[in-house]
């Protein structure tokens, strides 16, 4: 009986160390999102580490991009440093493509990417890369037309050819209100689906007015 | 006791638990601490990222055998599998990763036009945006250095060489007849539309083992691998329309695009100095598929122009001046294939075929001719490692020439030839850091024409001097069998052959470039004839010989003036050759000492506009004056042209344009025709030779039409 009890207790020790291990990837995607407030960087290579881990997830390379693009629009003037940087934010979405194949979120992060290019030097990569990024929109909104990102980014993307030739944005900022609403509504199963952009929305939305 | 014993056996098992710290420190290969590399053990998440000392230091729950893994942007990831109690004090050191931006790049004599490549001088626009170039690859290239001015004939001419002596290649495939054909005192232009291209690499001298039967230059044109969307592009020009159309499915694209060319209607309104029958008139389509596979890319790429003229042309031993009509075929087929066997090796294989026919009369003759071009290529690339890589490969080029002769006095002469080429080529790339890199090569050729076998070597080093200059040499054997004009009289010769040495020196500031190049060239084995045109009367032999020597220089600048992009480039050419008639060593009709070329390009922010100059300086080039005593004996009075252009975007989908070539309408003299016989006074006449039209206009209107009216002509300013 004592034995029984005994045993009882080493399997559930067992069993805890076991569920505290399959929460790693929970604790460390948590560890890197915090991470991710204070030192961009660091949170990239905390996500990369993830994938290397998790050879079957492409959310861990997707985030590991995403971090180094969006720190990639603050260092615009830093030429070099900005090249190396999305050069290997480009690796990690080439990892995350390669596991997910016709995935919208990761064609919203590339046109981010080669948006990042085209704000930093216009003269050299707008003309080669703006067809390139509406080209991904118009495929990602074939694939997912409810997809609140791909609607925000596609609008966003838009509004901003728009202006550029005295066009009206209106019809532009239609689809940013209808993201916003999008994103009231957009659910996925999958934990640590992407959620962004709601506030950039926002921030389009007020200009639209 | 027991029961006490059993318990902490489970609890070590369960906390294998026990933790040990990873501690070390990230060197570079200089004892250089390396800040920011991502450390870890593969498979974990326990790791962390190294301080500005290069220390590392972190908590792990594992044991036993692990990988601990380093990674970091510009070096080689690092692996080391050991015990984690071993990894402990340790000194890892990362060597340079030699695919890094800021790795060395073998420069010399190669212009690349490319996206991201930084040894890039050109963009693929610069081609369609360039004022003097109205759309023409070969006109942009000819704002480089190392390029002369022959402002009557259009082809490239490079480093006093002669125009056959640069070959052209689509996707690593021989183009046996790039250019339209023109009369004399036209310049002619390439085949081929720049839209269907996304690379192009000019090299001037000292290029790869691969590439032969090209004495002075080589033009690598690449086709795009995808398409970015589905469209149609409508233009409508003053000289004609085209139309173009792309369509996308899952792994493969077909572009089709298509063009007519009538010169009547300009004619009617600018006059030239020719006396038009017929005016040029062509109609051509190319297509291109493109299919992706898992691991390779197969493209089909054809072309077929039709072309045609009649005129009458001023002469000076003919009052009535010289009846010439032309009509041409040409039909240009290149396929190829591009994959990966393994992660380490990589086949290529591509076949081109050229079919190309030309009717021609000239005064009382009839001339028609015809070739039949083969090309065939396959080509293994091995990497041993990312330091070291073999290329290697073989090819054969088959070319059939056959031309009908016929005149009131001779009845239907027909000869040709046959002149087929097997080559054999390997080559190295080696770096043995960042900063040094090495291309040594090997290619053997076998002339069936000739039966003669010849070896060239090549090779090229490159040195990075700081972080943003660099100094590259290269030298290298080259030869080529004489054109067809030689070889449809006489088959009984050698291989022509050049030597060129390059030194050169490059330097990449953000935005901007500047490059010097100093070369030397030795030509040997030139044809040489005694007669005054190459025919079966003459006799020919290989006893030519030419020098060339010069400098290029080349600045390029997008940053110092905003929305200003502007290039110089300047050569200086010496050159004297001995070969064809040439009854001395003189510097032949096709040098020009000095070459200047200035273009830029200013971006008009309220004027959604682009507005671009070029402008050339050449100076004189030699001519023979029978009056006086020797040969090539004067030269001309300097070349001069200023060219404007400028694109308006009306919107995303319309691009209106205008251009002009030599807007201030300087009266050019291309050189001098002297009378076959002195007239009573024993004086040779003598007629000046001048561009058909001293300015040119172009009005073009350009329209994209994507599926949801989205996609834009910034794409194509």
């Amino acid at each position: 009986m004592n034995y029984l009890k005994l045993f009882i207790t080493c399997v559930v020790v067992l069993i805890t160390t076991n569920l505290q291990a399959q929460s790693n990837y929970e604790k460390g995607m948590e560890k890197a999102f915090d991470l991710w407030e204070t030192n961009p960087i660091e949170a990239s290579q905390l996500f990369e580490r993830i994938a290397a881990a998790e050879p079957d997830n492409w959310l861990p390379s997707y985030y590991a991009a995403e971090t180094l693009i969006l720190d990639g629009f603050t260092k615009l003037s830093d030429k070099s440093v900005l090249e190396a940087q999305l050069k290997q934010a480009q690796i990690f979405l080439n990892d995350a493509t390669a596991i997910s194949k016709d995935n919208p979120e990761i064609m919203v992060m590339q046109a981010l990417l080669h948006t990042v290019y085209v704000a930093s030097d216009g003269a050299t990569y707008g003309i080669t890369l703006s067809g390139k990024i509406m080209a991904l929109y118009t495929q990602a909104e074939k694939l997912a037309p409810n997809n609140p990102r791909v609607v925000l980014n596609k609008a966003d993307w838009e509004i901003g050819g728009a202006r550029y030739f005295g066009q009206d944005t209106q019809p532009f900022c239609k689809d940013v209100e209808r993201a916003l609403e999008l994103f009231t509504t957009f659910k996925s199963e999958i934990k640590f689906y992407p959620s962004w952009g709601k506030e950039r929305a926002e921030e389009i939305l007020k200009d639209c007015k | 006791m027991k029961q006490s014993l059993l318990i902490l056996f489970f609890f070590t098992i369960a906390s294998s638990i026990s933790q040990t710290t990873v501690i070390g420190r990230v060197i570079d290969t200089k004892n250089n601490p390396i800040e920011g590399a991502n450390v870890y053990l593969e498979g974990t998440y326990d790791g962390s990222m190294t301080d500005e000392n290069g220390m590392f230091s972190f908590i792990t729950d594992e044991s036993g055998t692990q990988i601990l893994k380093v990674s970091f942007i510009s070096y080689e990831t690092f692996l080391i599998s050991k015990d984690v109690s071993e990894f402990n004090n340790l000194q890892i050191k990362l060597r340079d990763d030699v695919n890094a931006l800021d790795t060395v790049v073998i420069s010399a004599g190669t212009f690349s036009a490319g996206d991201n490549s930084k040894i890039s001088v050109l963009k693929p626009l610069d081609v369609v945006t360039t004022a003097s170039a109205l759309g023409d690859f070969v006109g942009a290239l000819q704002t480089l250095p190392g390029t002369t001015t022959v402002a009557e004939d259009g082809r490239l001419f490079v480093r006093g060489g002669e125009a056959e002596e640069t070959q052209i290649f689509i996707d690593g495939i021989r183009v046996f007849t790039p250019y339209v054909p023109t009369t004399r005192n036209t310049p002619t232009r390439g085949r081929y539309s720049p839209f269907l291209f996304d690379g192009i690499t000019f090299s001037t001298g000292g290029y790869s083992a691969e590439f032969g039967q090209a004495l002075s230059s080589i033009l690598l044109l690449n086709t795009i691998e995808e398409p970015d969307q589905e469209k149609t592009d409508i233009g409508i020009m003053s000289i004609g329309a085209v139309l173009g159309h792309t369509e996308k499915w899952d792994s493969s694209s077909l572009s089709v695009n298509g063009s007519f060319i009538s010169l009547a209607p300009y004619i009617a309104l600018f006059p030239d100095r020719n006396d038009w029958i017929e005016p040029f008139q062509g109609g051509s389509g190319e297509a291109v598929f493109r299919k992706k596979f898992d691991s390779g890319m197969l493209k089909l790429y054809s072309a077929f122009e039709m072309s045609s003229f009649e005129l009458i042309q001023e002469d000076i031993d003919f009052s009535e001046g010289i009846h010439y009509k032309l009509n041409n075929k040409n039909l240009y087929f290149n396929g190829s294939y591009k994959g990966m066997l393994s992660h380490d090796w990589t086949v290529f294989g591509g076949l081109s075929y050229t079919y190309n026919k030309s009717k021609v009369e000239l005064i009382e003759d009839d001339i028609k001719d015809s070739e039949n071009s083969y090309h065939a290529k396959f080509k293994l690339k091995h990497h041993f490692n990312s330091r070291f890589k073999l290329n290697f490969g073989a090819e054969y080029f088959a070319t059939n020439f056959n031309e009908d002769y016929n005149n009131s006095f001779i009845n239907d002469l027909s000869y040709g030839f046959k002149n087929n080429i097997t080559a054999a080529f390997s080559e190295a790339d080696i770096f043995f850091s960042k900063n040094i890199a090495l291309k040594a090569g090997l290619r053997l050729e076998y002339s069936e024409l000739f039966d003669e076998l010849t070896l060239s070597p090549r090779l090229s080093l490159a040195y990075k001097t700081s972080a943003k200059s660099q100094v590259s040499l290269a030298y290298g054997n080259f030869y080529q069998n004489p054109n067809n004009n030689i070889l449809k009289f006489e088959q009984n010769l050698n291989a022509q052959n050049t030597t060129h040495y390059i030194l050169n020196y490059q330097l990449n500031n953000d935005g901007q470039i500047f490059r010097a190049e100093a070369y030397y060239k030795n030509y040997n084995d030139l044809i040489k004839y005694d007669t005054e045109y190459a025919s079966f009367a003459s006799n020919y032999n290989n006893s030519g010989s030419a020098y060339v020597t010069g400098i290029d220089l080349f600045w390029r600048d997008n940053k110092s003036i905003k929305n200003l992009d502007y290039w110089v480039s300047y050569s200086f050419l010496d050159s004297e050759r001995e070969y064809q008639n040439y009854p001395i060593q003189a510097t032949p009709n096709f040098v020009n000492t000095h070459n200047l070329s200035v273009v830029t390009k200013y971006w008009i922010e309220n004027w959604k506009s682009q507005v671009g100059m070029s402008y050339s300086f050449a100076s004189g080039r030699t001519y023979t004056n029978p009056n006086e005593t020797g040969f090539l004996n004067q030269k001309t009075k300097s070349y001069n042209s200023m060219s404007l252009n400028w694109a308006y975007l009306i919107s995303q989908q319309k691009i209106l344009y205008l251009s002009v070539n030599n807007v201030l309408g300087i009266k050019n003299i291309n050189g001098y025709q002297y009378a076959d016989v002195p007239d009573s006074n024993g004086n040779y006449a003598r007629r000046t030779l001048r561009p058909a039209a001293d300015q040119l206009f172009f009005v073009g209107f350009f329209w994209t039409i994507s599926e949801k009216g989205t996609d834009n002509q910034l794409d194509n300013l």
